[in-house]
């Protein structure tokens, strides 16, 4: 009853059904595309690829988004950059969700104490650092980046935002009576954390999560169009930006194509967390 | 309302799909009329800056172009790159080719009024090949006689300089020098103004005998430069314009807006879209120049680290490239070359087909270095991954992709590491320590000792700042190169240099890709103007003429916005 009640609520937000089309679209691009494509991402085709003018083909059957500057079919290599933007996005979440609820949870149940105080002067500095600096400065310090590095970078850096957001949400869990009546009951703190704040913390995880993954797609895009991202030819959709920045007078396609896979995304994921945040904070459920 | 913003994306597609047309340019004053006009200001910009402007200290591109207006030579490049004399009225060659003698023009007047004379020409040339003075480009002086002892600070004074008379000076050299004069030529050991001093200083104000002058606080360093006519330079009637501007530092979009808007007079740094646009429009096709070819690019692989110590696979390398491939990037300005000299560089041979594509012969080069490649079941070839350098955001980011497919096919794997330009330059010239990059080499001074002294010769081996950065070592190639050196006979001379060419086309040190030229586009009122094939922007002998005294286009009352051009274009479709 209860569930299909929260379905119900979530289909009724317009903006969280559009936001799981999108999404789920995506998935269906980047998985289907590459399969289906006659083209592969790495190779340029110096045949049909070349215009009249010397320049590459524009939109056309052979190449929908035209080709690019190399002459490599752009909507082919716009489906791996996705596949890989996807991908890193959503790892690099998974594991700062995961520090994040973990450093959260932890810092929360002892508030005030020496984990909570070590952990969160830590966040403090951690959150002092421009995000996109310090992402950079750690992957300039690593050298060579390939998408494991990248994610594992984004995910490291990623999580003290969350850690904060749980940490409030633990502290008042921890304050509320069934706890303190499993405490009385004799359990561990290991049980009261896994059994009791655990499943209450999950829901704003896996809110800030779905808003995450939308910020690492930004992130991975930046740092792949400031060139610290992953090496060619391996496309990627900031890296793709970048190189039809050079030729946006005459071949736009080469610029509006990620761009509007990144502006997509991000716009997706967000109406997603949004509505997700709705369907899963009673608090803000009743006030409707 | 809400169809209309589904319409953006095909019209922004659209947009691109029409090639924006450019406007029509902005008029001659006087059509057919040749008649040199005197006044106005040129205005120039460019996406880089300058770091300095003494001519003893200097060497790149940009700043050569300036130092070119400020500070003439005894002698100097004409406009077909031949050496003339400048403020020499003439030069005489010992037989030997020992002793280079100069007359200077009488009344030559620096910028500051003080009058030229031969210990002005030996106090410049110590100046600028003195031991606390930082110049890169010292060691092409090296014949001079005493050069050793001076720059090593035993001797007060360059002996080889002698002043043989108020106006006579002499240059004597250790040894025949068969390149000295090319070398002489350049903007090294120019005449400076006495307040230069006998001493490189970072603060001195920029001072000559050149065309046009540098008042104090014209230079906004970073942003602007504005030179002004030398009204006591030593040829009557020139310059005919008043001023050059400079802009430093343009973002390349708004370098072409500016243009367009006529707020630039001249640029090379529009993109290949651009300019296959421009050329495929009658109006402007005419105003198109380009400049000499006189850069070479190639896949440098160092002969020193595996996989490339071993000849066959830089045979193959050389063998798997389809230069047509390269091309194709960049059409305007990259041609096929096989060869170590790009086509502006005397000894360049059209004919000798050096290096080229073939498939086969790469593969059998592969076989026989020992990593056999089978295309069909891509099994075989090098087996370890080859760390390619390159530069963030430059046109190798987009060749190395496309080398990377070429030896892919005959089994050779490349990893692209993308660094800054600074950290490439430290890396890439550094011994030991990158298997394959393109720095690329663009002519100093049109010979072709500037090419193999520089890029083949052991003498360019250094643990750091090599120039010879595949670090080739041929005896045989060293010896032509010496001896090419020690050959006044021209043809004897160029023989040698062919000989050298391919030995190296052979031994492969460079698989040699294309060579490089730059377009310039010049507004049709700028008359006179020829791109210069030593110095480019060498604007002299050019005037304005234009229909109207407004500076641009907005003032003529034609604007015309590109992003409005777009807007229309993907309007109509």
């Amino acid at each position: 009853m209860r569930r299909s009640l929260a379905f119900q609520r979530f289909v009724a937000n317009r903006a969280a059904v559009a936001g799981v089309g999108v999404v789920v679209s995506l998935a269906v691009f980047a998985i289907v595309v590459p399969w289906v494509a006659s083209h592969d991402p790495w190779t340029s085709d110096f045949a049909r690829g070349v215009a009249a003018t010397g320049g590459p083909v524009g939109p056309s059957r052979d190449f929908p988004l035209g080709a690019d500057r190399i002459f490599r079919d752009e909507l082919v290599r716009l489906a791996y950059g996705a596949r890989l933007s996807l991908l890193i996005a959503l790892s690099a979440t998974v594991l700062s969700s995961l520090v994040g609820g973990l450093v959260g949870v932890a810092s929360g149940y002892y508030e005030g104490r020496a984990p909570d105080m070590v952990l969160m002067r830590v966040v403090d500095v951690g959150l002092a650092f421009p995000f996109l600096l310090l992402v950079m400065a750690i992957g300039a310090a690593l050298g060579k980046t390939s998408p494991g590095t990248l994610l594992v970078v984004l995910g490291l850096t990623g999580w003290l935002g969350s850690a904060r957001i749980v940490r409030a949400k633990t502290i008042q869990i921890r304050s509320a009576d069934f706890i303190a009546a499993s405490r009385a009951l004799g359990q561990t703190t290991g049980q009261i954390l896994l059994l009791h704040v655990l499943p209450n913390v999950l829901g704003p995880i896996t809110v800030l999560a779905t808003l995450s993954v939308a910020q690492m797609i930004v992130a991975e895009s930046v740092l792949s169009y400031l060139g610290a991202g992953v090496a060619p030819p391996t496309p990627t959709w900031g890296h793709m930006l970048l190189e039809g920045q050079d030729s946006v007078m005459m071949a736009p396609w080469l610029l509006v194509a990620p761009a509007l896979a990144i502006l997509t995304s991000v716009v997706g994921f967000n109406l997603l967390g949004e509505g997700l945040r709705d369907l899963l904070d009673p608090g803000r459920a009743g006030a409707r | 309302m809400r169809s209309r913003s589904f319409l953006v994306v095909p019209s922004l597609l659209a947009a691109g799909a029409c090639n924006t047309p450019f406007p029509a340019p902005i008029a001659e004053g006087h059509p057919g009329d040749a008649t040199p006009r005197r006044g106005g200001t040129l205005h120039l910009g460019s996406f880089a800056d300058i770091h300095g402007l003494d001519p003893a200290v200097t060497s790149d591109d940009l700043a050569a172009s300036i130092i070119e207006e400020l500070f003439a030579g005894l002698v100097d490049y004409d406009a077909s790159a031949q050496i003339v004399p400048d403020l020499a009225e003439r030069y005489e060659t010992s037989d030997d080719g020992k002793v280079y003698r100069f007359f200077l023009r009488q009344g030559v007047r620096f910028h500051d009024g003080s009058e030229l004379t031969a210990p002005d020409v030996k106090r410049s040339i110590e100046r600028a090949l003195h031991p606390t003075t930082p110049n890169p480009a010292a060691s092409f002086y090296d014949t001079i006689a005493g050069y050793g002892a001076y720059t090593q600070g035993t001797a007060a004074h360059l002996d080889g300089v002698v002043v043989e008379g108020r106006y006579v000076v002499a240059i004597r050299l250790r040894e025949t020098d068969a390149r000295f004069l090319s070398v002489f030529a350049l903007h090294g050991l120019r005449p400076v103004c006495p307040s230069a001093g006998d001493r490189y200083d970072d603060a001195w104000q920029p001072c000559g005998a050149g065309p046009y002058k540098l008042a104090p606080g014209d230079w906004d360093r970073g942003r602007s430069l504005r030179l002004t006519r030398h009204e006591g330079y030593f040829r009557p009637g020139l310059p005919h314009i008043d001023a050059i501007s400079w802009t430093f530092g343009m973002n390349r979009a708004s370098e072409l807006y500016a243009f367009e808007d006529g707020a630039l007079d001249l640029t090379h740094d529009l993109g290949d879209t651009e300019l296959q646009a421009l050329r495929a429009d009658p109006r402007w096709a005419p105003f198109l120049a380009p400049e000499p070819d006189r850069i070479i690019d190639g896949e440098v692989m160092n002969t020193e680290l595996p996989p490339f110590d071993n000849v066959e696979v830089r045979r193959a390398v050389a063998a798997a490239i389809d230069r047509d491939h390269y091309r194709a990037y960049k059409p305007e300005s990259l041609s096929p070359n096989a060869q170590a000299l790009p086509p502006a560089v005397p000894g360049f041979d059209p004919r000798f087909d050096g290096q080229h594509y073939d498939y086969a012969a790469a593969l059998a080069h592969m076989a026989k270095a020992g990593y056999p490649y089978d295309p069909r079941t891509r099994v075989g070839g090098y087996p370890g991954v080859v760390p390619y350098y390159l530069m963030r955001q430059g046109s190798t980011e987009y060749t190395a992709q496309i080398l990377a497919q070429e030896l892919a096919k005959i089994g050779i794997r490349l990893e692209l590491h993308l660094v800054s330009w600074p950290t490439f330059l430290s890396l890439a010239y550094r011994r030991g320590t990158v298997a394959m990059a393109d720095p690329g080499w663009a002519m100093d001074y049109p010979d072709p000792s500037d090419f193999f002294e520089a890029l083949f010769s052991s003498k360019a081996i250094n643990e750091e700042q090599s120039t010879n950065t595949a670090f080739y070592r041929s005896a045989r190639v060293d010896d032509l190169i010496e001896r090419a050196r020690h050959e006044l006979d021209r043809e004897k001379r160029m023989a040698l240099f062919t000989e050298a060419n391919h030995i190296v086309c052979d031994d492969a040190p460079w698989a040699f890709t294309v060579s490089r030229r730059l377009e310039d586009v010049v507004q049709p009122y700028v008359r006179g103007f020829k791109p210069h094939p030593v110095w480019t922007f060498h604007v002299a002998n050019a005037w304005l003429d234009r229909a109207s005294s407004a500076s641009t286009r907005r003032e003529l009352g034609q604007a015309f916005p590109p992003f409005l051009r777009s807007a229309r274009a993907s309007a109509a479709w």
